[in-house]
């Protein structure tokens, strides 16, 4: 649907490829494991299940053309060692593999985890932003993993020029840029997350960033655009009694950022990816269609364009 | 009654205690509790907190109860703030949560905060009962209501720039032009 006239790169990481131009290549799922108590402290059968929800999500992968990242989320370092485990021995050898890391300490942690076991270059960093202090920027420049997503949010300013500002420059909160410290660590791969926001809190900014984001950096870029929905105060009441409607509105809006152009979508819970894969392939195929139609992009015959006739 | 919206319920004006149940889904009786809610964010959450117990000066406790927010660290997040305020850079000290940061309210209601509230610890404990029995001991603790009611309007986000008038074209940004056809190009390329 649309075409930017700057320069748009295209990332290979492991066997997964992102970015280019709208239409190009299809859209890239990260689906969350281990979130949520069940998780916690996992017995066989919840382990099980994790295992079910990967590889359900690399048989739709297969079937839509939609490439799949396991998101892996780790909220001590007492378990990221067999999180990590669990997910490699699931995935193919080059699949790279996303960790949800929220606090700094665990992060460095993990960050020092996978340099030992050899997997540092299999490993998406999601994310890296304002909150990482001295100790971390070191830890990142002592073990830099393959790849980072600089994650726009600016608590300061959630405009469009903030979340910029917190990649260009830290906006205030950093001494550099996220894109800048990203290139001294040697972290070859970069993705953007524009950082989604609440309802009330400048949410539609988030996909207003996406393009421009595209535009300026030519780089994949990306959302967590179902964390809008999820903290949207009146569904949260109303979805007690319509969880279909709200599993609708979860999904749905992944409609939104690949529209304006997006490369990748966090999309939330694994156990999800039944209903947002085919969902992501359909809203592939318009865009693709409208990109070759009009702009000349074509696809090759992974897509969900050419597989999905 | 309070300002900011959020997920809480509100309950009796007569009380002077707040509960923040942080992940944790937990009902009081109306008659005994002011305000409570859960609380996920270890920023925006804190901030609706925050506005909300300085807008009622009768407010004097705020028990923190429930299970921990993971990765947010939302209940250890406002007992830094309570306890070490805020750096330069608006960073809760000494909250380990994912994105500690406080940018929405003043530094005169984070004052007003921290000196209006006895911060009750009982994170991790979800039973009612012994919340309860808490509720009952700080209702026999009656202290006076501390000054006025701070009211604070959302902080006012900076506007998005005006768009330059470009006929036949859409502006998405002040950066981004985009043609009928939705070919996006640096504005600067057709002014």
């Amino acid at each position: 649907m649309m075409n930017f006239s700057s320069e748009q790169s295209v990332t290979k990481i492991g066997d997964v490829k992102l970015g280019g131009q709208p239409g190009e290549l299809p859209t890239v799922l990260f689906g969350t494991a281990f979130f949520g108590k069940k998780y916690q402290e996992p017995d066989a059968a919840a382990l099980e299940e994790i295992r079910g929800f990967i590889r359900a999500q690399e048989t739709l992968s297969r079937l839509t053309g939609n490439p799949s990242v396991v998101d892996i989320y780790i909220g001590n370092r007492d378990t990221m060692a067999a999180r990590i485990d669990l997910v490699l021995g699931e995935l193919p050898k080059n699949r790279p593999i996303s960790l949800d890391v929220p606090e700094s300490e665990v992060r460095q942690a993990v960050l020092k985890h996978v340099h030992e076991i050899g997997a540092s270059g299999r490993v998406i960093l999601n994310s890296f932003n304002l909150a990482a202090e001295e100790k971390e920027l070191n830890c990142l420049r002592e073990y830099p993993p393959g790849c980072a997503i600089l994650l726009g949010y600016n608590p300061k300013d959630f405009s469009v020029d903030g979340r910029i500002d917190m990649i260009e420059t830290g906006a205030g909160y950093l001494d550099n840029g996220l894109m800048t410290y990203a290139r001294e660590f040697g972290i070859k791969n970069l993705l953007l997350d524009a950082g989604a926001t609440p309802f009330d809190h400048s949410a539609a900014e988030t996909l207003r960033a996406i393009p421009v984001m595209k535009n300026r950096w030519g780089l994949p870029v990306g959302c967590a655009i179902h964390n809008t929905v999820e903290s949207w105060l009146w569904m949260k009441q109303y979805r007690k009694e319509h969880k279909a409607e709200y599993l609708t509105c979860d999904v749905g809006s992944n409609a939104l950022p690949i529209m304006l152009g997006a490369d990748f979508c966090v999309y939330g819970p694994i156990r999800n990816a039944g209903t947002v894969f085919p969902f992501v392939a359909m809203v592939d195929k318009f865009i693709a269609e409208g990109a070759e139609d009009y702009f000349g992009v074509s696809q090759s015959d992974d897509h969900p364009r050419r597989k999905l006739g | 009654m309070y300002p900011w919206r959020g997920e809480f319920t509100v309950g009796s004006p007569d009380s002077q205690i707040a509960i923040d149940t942080l992940s944790s889904r937990i009902d009081f009786p109306p008659k005994d509790v002011a305000i409570w809610g859960q609380h996920k964010t270890e920023n925006l959450g804190i901030e609706k907190i925050v506005a909300n117990v300085v807008s009622n000066p009768n407010i004097r406790y705020l028990i923190l109860c429930g299970q921990e927010v993971r990765g947010h660290r939302s209940g250890q997040s406002i007992k830094s703030l309570h306890s070490n305020g805020i750096d330069g850079n608006g960073r809760i000290i000494g909250a380990t949560g994912a994105v500690p940061y406080i940018e929405n309210i003043t530094a005169e209601a984070i004052a007003r905060f921290r000196e209006q509230v006895e911060l009750v610890d009982m994170i991790g404990i979800a039973e009612i009962s012994v919340i309860a029995e808490k509720v009952k001991e700080l209702s026999a603790r009656r202290k006076e209501p501390i000054g006025e009611p701070i009211i604070m309007e959302f902080a006012e986000r900076k506007k998005a720039s005006r768009m330059k008038s470009l006929s036949g074209k859409v502006s998405l940004h002040k950066d981004l032009l985009v043609d009928p056809y939705l070919e996006v190009r640096a504005m600067e390329a057709d002014i």
